[in-house]
């Protein structure tokens, strides 16, 4: 029989790491925080159109230990760059581990973190020493298997006017069980650092997808980040920058294309803990069939945040009558020396759009897709790995085009 | 005898319900300039939309023959794909799809016997642009986004010039230009004119037709021709205005009063 998520589960899990008491003991605190939460409430305004209550945990089986390898660019770690998987990391950096492990992040969040507390299992730690840029990709594949669960974990840290890009994959085929991924990134720039961090998420149908994402800038570091939604059958991801530097930048940028039944959850957060930092969001989605889409992003700027400059975009392209697309914008802002730009829009395709196309002699299919092109063209113009930007292009057509993808139900 | 290029027979057409084009008569050959000049309202962007298909302007009766096939049950890209092309009045912008892009998309649709690579028909557009004497940038931009009345009217010909349609319908291509603008579009046109191509000219004034000159005339009135000629037509038009005509015809009033803001 396979084993289910249960706290004898973590258990195991933990000796077939070898862990150390400590670790142990994190993962079984998690776990009775997980037993205690209810599941999230739909009436809070996090989880408004995202109604998980009727969700069953019990049902996935328990991670298989292990972890994925990531493709290192040759000589990176000659520079002193550590790429290591938990057990590593436990073995020769334990120091920096405990001092930038599930720090970001919250335990306690939510169910759904709590469990990931409890169960992560595919982990890297990345740490970038002061001064060292990563010029290639690092990139890792995460994998999910049918009817089982998935906890991947992603620590970077990157010290003082070091950089990285970092490619964070999670990719399966068709799942013919339904199967649960709960994530948890959180990723540090020191002083002056540059961080660019790309997820995304390609899994099989049947998948269900939970992710918390966490960016801390520290004074004048730049965090740009790239959230992709295209898989799974459901998934929630919550992406935060928080400016806790001066002079601090972040970029965020998300895509997602639902189809049939998918149902994509969205939360953002631009948290100005510090005066005169920059945030620039930018999250375009298109929907087909019956997909659905939520996008809920707030800004906040922290009380003597001065010189705070804030903007987020939400923009929804609709290409069926039955899909549907939710968008809310929120302000909480506590300083007065401030600009902070908000807007959020849902437009179906325009049928003069496509008659204007159609009539130079372009089919409607070829149209819709220019039109997509075109839409998402604004957040594509902007991805900096090349390899990324014609892989999403790709997808887009083929989203476009009806996809590959079987449904699964579940 | 071979088919006429276009064969217009006892056209009705309704938009929401309402009949604006009512039993309408026009022949149309290669190397023949047509224009077809009528007051607001009375049905000229209509039979343009007809023509091209736009949903939502639906015939009731009657017959559309291009070079004798009927063409009424096609889709809008299969009419382009035989040749009809219509320079809008209105022309729409689409965001985010660049000119270059787009019209590549549609020359290699449109003739797939001359596929053309990204640089081969960078350099067959430059051709184009040369002869029209259109700002070259104005391909990498954004179709239509931003573009004046008058760089949307010369990106409209820029599109029939690259496209080589058989048949060409500007619908108003004059109106909202001033009299620059108006020279250039005009000169483009007639560049483009020649004996592969029929060409219906829509337009309400008289004024275009000092830079185009038309083999025909015709005068549309509440959705029908109702009297056609040759240049001299427009001339008269010019004296008497649309009321003259219309009551010198013996025509109901409503027909040549002029629709305030309408553009059917």
């Amino acid at each position: 029989m396979t084993e289910k998520l249960t706290k004898d589960a973590v258990r195991r899990l933990s000796d077939a790491f070898g862990e150390p008491g400590w670790m142990t003991d994190r993962r079984l605190a998690a776990f009775d925080i997980f037993d205690k939460l209810e599941l999230p409430d739909p009436k809070s305004e996090e989880w408004r159109y995202t109604d998980v209550r009727g969700f069953d945990l019990t049902r996935f089986a328990a991670p298989i230990p292990g972890a994925s390898r990531p493709e290192l660019p040759p000589d990176v770690e000659a520079l002193g760059v550590i790429v290591t998987d938990l057990p590593g990391a436990v073995a020769d950096h334990e120091d920096l581990l405990k001092e930038h492990f599930f720090t970001e992040v919250p335990v306690d969040e939510h169910k759904f973190t709590a469990l990931h507390g409890a169960f992560h299992s595919d982990d890297i730690f990345v740490f970038v020493p002061r001064g060292v840029e990563v010029t290639v990709p690092i990139e890792v594949v995460r994998r999910l298997p049918a009817g089982g669960s998935a906890f991947p974990h992603t620590t970077i840290v990157v010290s003082g006017q070091a950089s990285l890009t970092f490619v964070d994959r999670f990719a399966s085929e068709d799942l013919l069980e339904p199967a649960l991924c709960s994530s948890v990134v959180e990723v540090e720039a020191g002083p002056g650092a540059t961080v660019n961090y790309i997820s995304l998420q390609d899994w099989g149908r049947g998948a269900h997808h939970f992710q918390t994402q966490r960016f801390t800038g520290n004074r004048d570091a730049t965090v740009r980040s790239l959230a992709v939604q295209l898989g799974a059958s459901f998934a929630r991801t919550q992406v935060e920058s928080v400016l806790r530097g001066e002079g601090s930048f972040s970029e965020m940028l998300g895509l997602y294309f639902a189809d049939t039944d998918q149902h994509f959850a969205q939360r953002t957060l631009q948290s100005h803990d510090a005066p005169h930092a920059t945030s620039d969001l930018l999250y375009k989605g298109a929907l087909k069939e019956r997909a659905r889409s939520e996008y809920s992003g707030l800004i906040r700027v922290a009380r003597g945040a001065q010189g705070t400059d804030a903007y987020q975009a939400n923009r929804n392209l609709v290409l069926s009558d039955e899909a549907m697309a939710h968008s809310i914008p929120q302000l909480e802002i506590q300083a007065n020396e401030v600009r902070c730009t908000h807007g959020a829009t849902v437009s179906p395709v325009e049928e003069e759009h496509l008659f204007y196309l159609m009539s130079r002699g372009i089919d409607r299919l070829t149209a819709q897709k220019l039109i997509v092109f075109g839409f998402f063209g604004e957040v594509l113009d902007r991805i900096r790995v090349p390899g990324v930007r014609s892989e999403l292009s790709d997808a887009i057509a083929r989203k476009v085009e009806g996809g590959r993808r079987l449904e699964v139900a579940v | 005898m071979a088919d006429p290029l276009l064969q217009i027979e006892d056209l009705h057409a309704t938009v929401e319900d309402r009949e604006i084009l009512k039993g309408l008569n026009l022949t149309v050959d290669k190397g023949e300039i047509h224009a077809l000049m009528g007051p607001n309202g009375s049905g000229k962007s209509t039979l343009a939309y007809v023509l091209m298909g736009r949903p939502g302007y639906e015939v009731t009766r009657g017959k559309v023959l291009y070079k004798g096939e009927d063409i009424l049950g096609l889709a809008p890209d299969e009419r382009a794909q035989r040749g009809i092309f219509l320079a809008f009045q209105y022309p729409t912008e689409v965001p985010g799809v660049s000119v270059v892009n787009f019209l590549r998309t549609a020359y290699n649709t449109i003739h797939p016997d001359d596929e053309k690579s990204a640089i081969a028909f960078r350099m067959y557009l430059q051709e184009k642009i040369d002869l029209l004497e259109i700002p070259e940038e104005l391909v990498d931009r954004y179709v239509n986004q931003g573009f004046s009345g008058g760089e949307k009217k010369r990106n409209e010909i820029l599109q029939m010039a690259v496209l080589r349609p058989e048949l060409a319908i500007m619908d108003e291509t004059d109106s909202g230009l001033d009299i620059d603008a108006l020279r250039h579009v005009s000169e483009g046109v007639n560049k483009l004119m020649s004996d592969d191509i029929g060409v219906i000219l829509i337009t309400h004034y008289q004024r275009l037709l000092n830079y185009i000159r038309p083999h025909f005339v015709h005068v549309l009135m509440g959705g029908r021709i109702v009297t056609s000629g040759g240049f001299d037509l427009a001339e008269r038009l010019e004296a008497e205005g649309y009321a003259g005509l219309g009551q010198e015809l013996g025509l109901a009033r409503e027909e040549y009063v002029e629709e305030e803001g309408a553009a059917v």
